[in-house]
C-alpha cells in the first residue's frame, strides 16, 4: 500500500524550487476557448518531482494527463500558473526558448516511436545534436555512446524499417538520452510493442532510473504505473491522489 | 528564498545561458541530402515539378549563346572599320528579314570596275581602298608543312594600310608596285607569326596559300580582340595577285575614309549618288547595293540584341514564375505529407528559423537542380545551333543559370517553409503519416 503525499502546497508565487527538485509546478491551468465556452484541460496542478525519482502520471483518456504532460515536455506552455524545470521558470518562454529548453532537458520516447523513417538510427540520435550546433565529431561520438548504451551499437546504419519494433524504441530511448536531458519523459512507451519487448523497454528504464535519471511515465495502463516508485493520479484536469508506491 | 535568486530564477539564468544553436551549414547541408533523395525517389514527379525552371534555364542560356555567337558575326564586319570609315558593299549589314529578302534578289556585288570608278569619281575623300575576303572558303595556308585555321584571307589595294585597322610592325606594307606587277607578296597578322614563326624572323618566307608561293613582306602590330574575335589572324595579298591566282572577278568591299566624322554624311551621300548614276537607278529604286558605317551598324546590331535579349527575358522571366509557383505548391504538399515529421523535429529543439531554413534550401536545391537540367539542354541546343546559325555558350551563362534558379527555388520557397515552421507541434506530432 502506499502512503499518502500531501497534494497541494499553500498558493505561492513566484518561489523557485530548492536545489534537488527537477520538476516544480504551481497551480497550472491550461483553458482552451470553443467559441464562447471555455474548457479546462487542467484545473490548478500543483506538485514537485525531485531529481533521480521515478514518477508515473495516470489517468483515463480525457483526465487531461496528456495536457499535463505536454506542458512538463515543454511542447506548449500554461493559460496559468508557473511550472519551473532544473531551476528555470519555464512557463512564460517563447517559442524559439521552448525549443531550446526541449532540446537541452527533455528527453521524449513517445508510444509510436517517431523517427524519421528515412534516417539511420545513428542520424535519429544525432538530431538533437545537430539542433544545438554540436560540431560533427562530438556528435558521432555521443551518438555511438547513447545507442551502445541501449544495447544497439551493431545496428547504427539501419533504417527503422529494418528494425524491430523493441529496437526502434530504444532508438528513441537512446534519442532522448544524448542530450543528458533533466528528465525522461515517456509517453506509453510500451503501447506499440508486445509483452514481452515491453517488458524489456520496462526494464531499460529500470536501469535507466538506477543510473540517475528522472523519468516521468505517462500511462493509463496500471501494470506500467506499477514499475514507479510513485504515482501520480489525475482525474477532470486536477491531481486526485499522489501516491508513493515503493522506496 | 533572496530577492536576488528569486529574480534569477524568474528571468531563468538567462544571462548564465551560452546560445548554442545548430549552424545554418549544418541544416543547409542536411536538407541539400534530403531534397536530393527526395528528387531521386519520385523522378517523374520531380522533372514535371521542375519542368517551368528547366524551360527558362534553357531559354535563358540559349539566348545569350545565340547573341554570343552572333557577336562574333559582327566582330568580322565592325571591329576593322577604322575611324571615320564607310565601306559599300553589296549588301547593307544590318538589316531586318525581309530587306535582306530584297536585297538578296535585288543587290550586285561591288566588282573591281566601281572601285576604279570611285577612286577617280569621289571627291575629297581622304582615303578609298577596296578589298576582298575569304574566310571560311579560304584555301589552305600552309608553312613547312603547319596548316592554320580560320586566318582571314584578303585581297587589297594598297591604299588599305591608311583605311583599316592594320598598322606596320616591321617589314612593309604592300606598295602599288605590288600591286601594278601582281606580285605575290603577302603582308601577315600577329597569330599568323605566333603559329608559323615562333622564333624566326618571317620577312622573306614563303607562306603556302592553295599551294600558290607568297613571299612576306610585312607584318602587321598587334591589334587584339573585338567582340571575343582575334583581330589578328589575317594575311593580306594585292588584290591583283588574288584576282590572278584565285578568283577573276572577286566580289569587295570599298572602304572610304573621310576627313572627319563631320565629313562622314557628305561623303556617304555623294558616294551614294555616284553609285546609283553608274548603275542607272532612278529616282523611285532603291539602292542595289549597301553603304555600312559602324555608328549605323552598331546602333542597329543594338536594337536587334536588345530585341533578342527583351524577349529572351521575358519568355524567361514567365517561365520563371510559372516554374517558381510549381516547385511552391509541390513545397507546400510536400509540408502536409511531412507534418508529423516536422513535429518530431520540432520536439527535439528545432526552432522555427531551424524548419524554415530546411525547407528553403530543399526548395532551392530542387529548383536549383532543374537549372543544371536547364544548362545540359541549353548545351545540346547549342551545339545543334552552331551548325546552321552561330552560338558559343560562356561559362558566365552558366553560372547565371545555375543562381537564377536556385534563387527562384529559395523565394517560392519562403511560402511553404514558413508554413512548416509556424506548424504547432503538438498538432504536427498528432497527424498521422
Amino acid at each position: 500500500m502506499g502512503t499518502q503525499v500531501a497534494s497541494s502546497t499553500p498558493l505561492r508565487h513566484n518561489v523557485a524550487p530548492a536545489d534537488g527538485v527537477v520538476i516544480k509546478t504551481d497551480n497550472l491551468w491550461k483553458t482552451y476557448e470553443m467559441g464562447s465556452l471555455a474548457v479546462h484541460a487542467l484545473s490548478g496542478v500543483t506538485f514537485e518531482i525531485p531529481r533521480g525519482e521515478y514518477v508515473a502520471i495516470m489517468g483515463p483518456s480525457g483526465s487531461g494527463k496528456s495536457t499535463l504532460m505536454n506542458l512538463i515536455g515543454c511542447l506548449d506552455t500554461p493559460t496559468n500558473g508557473q511550472y519551473w524545470l532544473n531551476g528555470r521558470l519555464v512557463s512564460e518562454l517563447s517559442d524559439d526558448e521552448l525549443a531550446f529548453i526541449r532540446n537541452k532537458e527533455i528527453g521524449f520516447v513517445f508510444q509510436t516511436f517517431n523517427l524519421l523513417s528515412r534516417a539511420t538510427a545513428l542520424h535519429n540520435v544525432e538530431l538533437p545534436l545537430i539542433y544545438n550546433g554540436t560540431p560533427a565529431e562530438e556528435r558521432r561520438t555521443k551518438a555511438e555512446e547513447a545507442l551502445t548504451k541501449v544495447e544497439l551499437g551493431d545496428r547504427m546504419h539501419h533504417k527503422p524499417n529494418e528494425l524491430s519494433g523493441g529496437q526502434r524504441q530504444r532508438v528513441a530511448i537512446a534519442r532522448a538520452l544524448v542530450n543528458n536531458p533533466s528528465i525522461i519523459l515517456a509517453d506509453e512507451p510500451t503501447g506499440n510493442l508486445d509483452t514481452a519487448t515491453g517488458e524489456e523497454i520496462m526494464n531499460l528504464l529500470d536501469r535507466l532510473q538506477a543510473a540517475g535519471n528522472t523519468i516521468v511515465l505517462v500511462t493509463h495502463e496500471h501494470d506500467i504505473a506499477a514499475r514507479a516508485h510513485r504515482i501520480i493520479h489525475i482525474r477532470d484536469g486536477k491531481i486526485a491522489r499522489d501516491e508513493r508506491i515503493k522506496g | 528564498m533572496s530577492v536576488l535568486s528569486q529574480a534569477q530564477a524568474l528571468i531563468g539564468r538567462r544571462t548564465r545561458r551560452r546560445r548554442e544553436h545548430t549552424s545554418l551549414w549544418v541544416t543547409a547541408r542536411e536538407a541539400f541530402w534530403i531534397a536530393l533523395e527526395a528528387l531521386r525517389a519520385h523522378k517523374l514527379r520531380s522533372f514535371l515539378t521542375l519542368l517551368g525552371v528547366v524551360i527558362s534555364t534553357t531559354t535563358l542560356i540559349v539566348v545569350i549563346s545565340i547573341v554570343n555567337g552572333m557577336n562574333t558575326y559582327i566582330a568580322d564586319h565592325v571591329a576593322n572599320l577604322g575611324a571615320n570609315v564607310f565601306i559599300l558593299h553589296q549588301f547593307k549589314w544590318a538589316t531586318d528579314d525581309e530587306e535582306w529578302l530584297k536585297e538578296r534578289r535585288r543587290n550586285l556585288p561591288m566588282r573591281i570596275e566601281d572601285y576604279e570608278f570611285l577612286r577617280d569619281s569621289l571627291p575629297g575623300y581622304k582615303n578609298v581602298g577596296a578589298e576582298t575576303q575569304l574566310r571560311d572558303a579560304a584555301p589552305a595556308i600552309r608553312y613547312q608543312g603547319h596548316i592554320i585555321e580560320d586566318t582571314v584571307f584578303r585581297g587589297v589595294t594598297p591604299s588599305m594600310i591608311n583605311v583599316g585597322q592594320e598598322e606596320v610592325g616591321y617589314g612593309r606594307y604592300l606598295t602599288e608596285s605590288d600591286y601594278e606587277h601582281s606580285t605575290e607578296v603577302c603582308f601577315i597578322g600577329q597569330d599568323v607569326v605566333d603559329q608559323f614563326f615562333p622564333n624566326v624572323d618571317p620577312l622573306g618566307k614563303e607562306i603556302l596559300v592553295g599551294g600558290n608561293p607568297f613571299l612576306v613582306v610585312g607584318v602587321a602590330k598587334r591589334i587584339g580582340t573585338a567582340f571575343g574575335q582575334s583581330q589578328d589572324n589575317f594575311l593580306e595579298v594585292p588584290l591583283t595577285a588574288f584576282r590572278k591566282d584565285f578568283q577573276a572577278r572577286p566580289q569587295l568591299a570599298i572602304d572610304v575614309q573621310a576627313w572627319s566624322a563631320d565629313q562622314m554624311d557628305e561623303l556617304q551621300e555623294e558616294a551614294r549618288a555616284l553609285m546609283r548614276a553608274r548603275r542607272h537607278l532612278s529616282y523611285h529604286q532603291d539602292d542595289n547595293f549597301g553603304i555600312n558605317a559602324s555608328a549605323t551598324i552598331m546602333a542597329a546590331w543594338n536594337d536587334l540584341t536588345g530585341t533578342i535579349f527583351a524577349v529572351g527575358i521575358a519568355i524567361v522571366a514567365v517561365f520563371m514564375v510559372v516554374g517558381g509557383i510549381v516547385i511552391m505548391n509541390i513545397m507546400l504538399a510536400a509540408v502536409t505529407e511531412r507534418t508529423h515529421e516536422i513535429g518530431i523535429r520540432k520536439s527535439l529543439g528545432a526552432r522555427r528559423r531551424d524548419i524554415l531554413w530546411q525547407f528553403v534550401i530543399e526548395s532551392g536545391v530542387m529548383a536549383g537542380t532543374g537549372g543544371m537540367i536547364g544548362i545540359l539542354f541549353a548545351a545540346l541546343i547549342s551545339w545543334v545551333v552552331n551548325i546552321w546559325f552561330t552560338s558559343a555558350m560562356p561559362l558566365s551563362a552558366v553560372l547565371i543559370g545555375i543562381i537564377l534558379s536556385s534563387a527562384v527555388g529559395l523565394f517560392f520557397g519562403i511560402y511553404p517553409a514558413s508554413k512548416a515552421a509556424r506548424l504547432d507541434p503538438i498538432e504536427a506530432l498528432r497527424t498521422e503519416n
